[in-house]
């Protein structure tokens, strides 16, 4: 109960894990190529409340059908093929104006100041606390 | 007088007598061998005084081929005064000069108080070449015979005297002449000795400069180094053998360039500028480094020395460069360069901050997920009803996770470190496959398609599992990486077995991907390089360190159709002395500076 402690009642109300009226849950989506980001993550996204689904790379995302229905992108920087932010840039580019958090295991001033300025709601340094991507999420959702 | 003759027999006698005395007279010029005017005069006296009964004859008369001044006096023995000759002579003339007869003294004067005519005959038309007084005491002298004896002998005189004055001017002249021939012949041969002195020495000098060349020749041809001889514009007058191959030129191409003309570009503005130093004498001699274009094309490097050569007043003649091929030196400068920079690199990326960089982002993908699981797991605990299953899972990956983080330390502080290996016997195949496995999840994800081509009979090698299982992961996920933007054909993985020569394994990655990039190619091993967007670049280097530690080696082959093959080829069994060589060079290039 810890991790909850000091949180709003009414947030753990907001996001009920399932619906009796049949109402879907919002999608939270990780793109990451790291295979314990993709195991961990999507299992604490449900425990927050939303419907989650893992992805190792962007096309594979992009090509997946439920871009439209994603809420919310937690996404990894650094990945081969197409980066975290070419796919910021993809999806910008296609007209979805879905809310972005990075995440990545690298300080990089530079990329993160371009991130935000692209209009990421978010960036997280790995390894990070489940209350931080929370909180993330909050203000990602909150922004729209 | 033409009295009727009293004695004709004697006048007959008289009268031959007198044609025999001119007929002699007439002979004396032929007899007057030598043509000595004093000669000549003395005969005539002497034949006068035979001839003509005379006291004496005395001749004064001026030499006419010289102007000297000659008096010869002949006395008869039966003179009264008996006095020597020269007296009577020294009498004569003062009388004649008291009597102011310094010329011609009148006929018939009489001299020393005794009754002596004196019958003055001039010499010459004129009396100009000198006279001859002759003088009797007889009365009725000189008769008329007598004079013209006298005449006649005062006329052969002067034909003698005058034929031998010619003839004496004819001996000056032909002396004079003979002397001027000698002089001149003298002169001539004088300037033939000095000419042939000067040939001497200037065939000396032709033998020491030929001796002297014979020399400069031989250290041309057979220099070790390139000489070039060149006017001052540069253009080759000579150039040896060296010079020539290095250049790739013959001698006659040559002589039609100058040195400005085969030197690449760069180098120019440098090289005019030295020659103009050298040339205004403000230095005597430069070196360059510079490339020559030989005639193929190819760019040599050279180190020249260049000089002007003097001519006897000190004035610049010619050029002449001493030529060294330096490609050799250059191309390892180049090397060395290369070299030094690569290890300054290493020696930069060995710090501290970077390993411990390297550690940091090894470590935290797995503490990553721990943490991330750690707190869902609380989460699902703390649901309402507990999510026990869920739970399980999360800690599950915990562990899994945090051996995961322990292994990275444990392989790094090994690699970074002096530690040994630890060494063991194992199957490559079964550790390939263990690998695979743990990998497989993801490569279907990524619709990778896994095949294997284990040998049957590869034998065990002593190695350290899991630094060579590290190295297969490190190959497999870039195989996976070259192929993530491939949807054109199959993403074919091929990991392939087989023993390799005698005593070696050889383990092979096979992917479908994009392959390698020329540049690439050569880089791929180098510490940090990697052609990912947030690679470390570390995996290949390092996992070159671990095989060459093995004392094996790790190569890329590009495939025949698209992709790369990485291998790496073990030995069997390993020298543990030698592997632990390996272990502490691998680490020292990688150690802090």
């Amino acid at each position: 109960m810890d991790a909850l402690h000091g949180m709003p009642h009414c947030l753990v109300m907001e996001y009920p894990k399932d619906r009796s009226d049949g109402q879907a849950q919002l999608l939270s989506v990780v793109v990451d190529d790291d295979e314990s980001v993709r195991e961990s993550v999507p299992d604490l996204l449900r425990e927050f409340g939303f419907a989650a689904r893992a992805f190792s790379s962007a096309p594979e995302f992009l090509s997946s059908g439920c871009v439209d229905e994603t809420s919310c992108l937690i996404l990894d920087i650094a990945m081969p093929g197409m980066s975290g932010p070419e796919l910021q840039q993809e999806l910008k580019r296609r007209g979805h104006e879905i809310p972005i958090i990075f995440i990545t295991g690298r300080k990089d001033e530079a990329i993160r100041a371009r991130v935000l300025k692209q209009g990421a709601a978010a960036f997280l340094l790995k390894p990070f606390s489940d209350e931080a991507l929370l909180a993330a999420i909050k203000m990602a959702l909150q922004a729209i | 007088m033409a009295e009727p003759v009293a004695d004709p027999e004697r006048e007959i006698k008289r009268l031959q007598r007198c044609i025999n005395d001119l007929v002699s007279l007439l002979a004396l010029p032929a007899i007057w061998s030598s043509n000595e005017p004093a000669q000549i005069v003395a005969m005539l006296l002497d034949a006068l005084l035979r001839m003509v009964r005379l006291d004496f004859a005395c001749a004064r008369l001026k030499d006419p081929a010289t102007g000297v001044p000659l008096e010869i006096f002949r006395v008869a023995d039966s003179f009264k005064l008996k006095a020597p000759p020269q007296d009577i002579g020294a009498m004569l003339s003062n009388w004649l000069k008291r009597e102011g007869h310094d010329s011609l003294p009148p006929t018939g004067s009489r001299f020393a108080r005794e009754d002596i005519s004196i019958f003055p005959v001039p010499l010459g038309i004129h009396g100009e070449i000198g006279m001859i007084l002759v003088g009797s005491e007889r009365a009725g002298f000189p008769s008329q015979t007598e004079s013209l004896l006298l005449s006649v002998a005062a006329n052969q005189a002067s034909i003698g005297l005058r034929e031998a004055a010619v003839l004496t001017e004819q001996k000056r002249i032909a002396n004079e002449l003979d002397r001027r021939v000698a002089v001149r012949t003298a002169e001539l041969a004088a300037t033939n000795e000095e000419l042939r002195k000067e040939i001497a020495a200037r065939k000396l000098e032709e033998e020491k400069l030929w001796r002297s060349e014979e020399r400069w020749r031989s250290v041309f041809e057979n220099s070790a180094v390139g000489v070039a001889l060149t006017d001052l514009t540069g253009r080759f007058i000579a150039t040896n053998p060296v010079y020539q191959k290095m250049l790739g030129y013959a001698e006659a191409e040559l002589q039609q360039l100058t040195f400005l003309d085969i030197t690449h570009e760069e180098h120019l503005p440098e090289n005019r500028r030295l020659i103009e130093d050298l040339l205004g004498g403000k230095r005597q001699q430069f070196q360059i480094e510079k490339r020559y274009r030989r005639k193929d094309g190819q760019a040599v490097w050279v180190r020249n020395n260049v000089s002007a050569v003097l001519d006897a007043d000190r004035v610049a003649r010619f050029l002449i460069a001493l030529s060294e091929d330096m490609t050799q030196r250059k191309l390892s400068e180049e090397a060395l360069a290369k070299a030094r920079a690569e290890l300054a690199e290493v020696a930069r990326s060995s710090s501290l901050g970077v390993l411990a960089a390297s550690i940091a982002h090894e470590v935290n993908q797995p503490l990553s997920g721990i943490i991330t699981n750690a707190g869902t797991c609380l989460r699902m605990l703390s649901a309402d009803p507990p999510n026990i299953d869920g739970a399980r899972e999360t800690v599950r990956r915990t562990i899994r996770d945090g051996n995961r983080a322990s292994d990275v330390i444990t392989r790094l502080r090994t690699l970074y470190s002096r530690k040994e290996l630890s060494p063991e016997s194992m199957n490559l195949n079964e550790a390939a496959q263990e690998v695979t496995e743990l990998s497989l999840s993801e490569l279907q994800r990524n619709g990778v398609m896994l095949r294997y081509e284990l040998a049957d009979d590869l034998p065990l090698v002593v190695a350290d599992r899991i630094q060579i299982q590290q190295v297969i992961l490190n190959l497999l996920r870039n195989a996976a990486d070259a192929m993530s933007s491939i949807d054109d054909h199959p993403r074919e993985l091929l990991i392939r077995t087989e023993r390799d020569g005698g005593n070696q394994v050889r383990l092979s990655v096979q992917d479908s991907g994009i392959g390698l990039t020329r540049q690439a190619a050569g880089n791929i091993f180098e510490a940090f390089y990697t052609t990912k967007t947030d690679g470390m670049g570390i995996g290949l280097s390092v996992s070159r360190s671990i095989i060459e530690a093995h004392q094996g080696r790790l190569w890329a082959t590009p495939n025949d159709g698209p992709g790369t093959t990485f291998s790496f080829a073990i030995p069997c069994t390993l020298d543990l002395d030698e592997a632990e060589a390996g272990v502490n060079r691998s680490a020292q290039s990688t150690d802090a500076a």
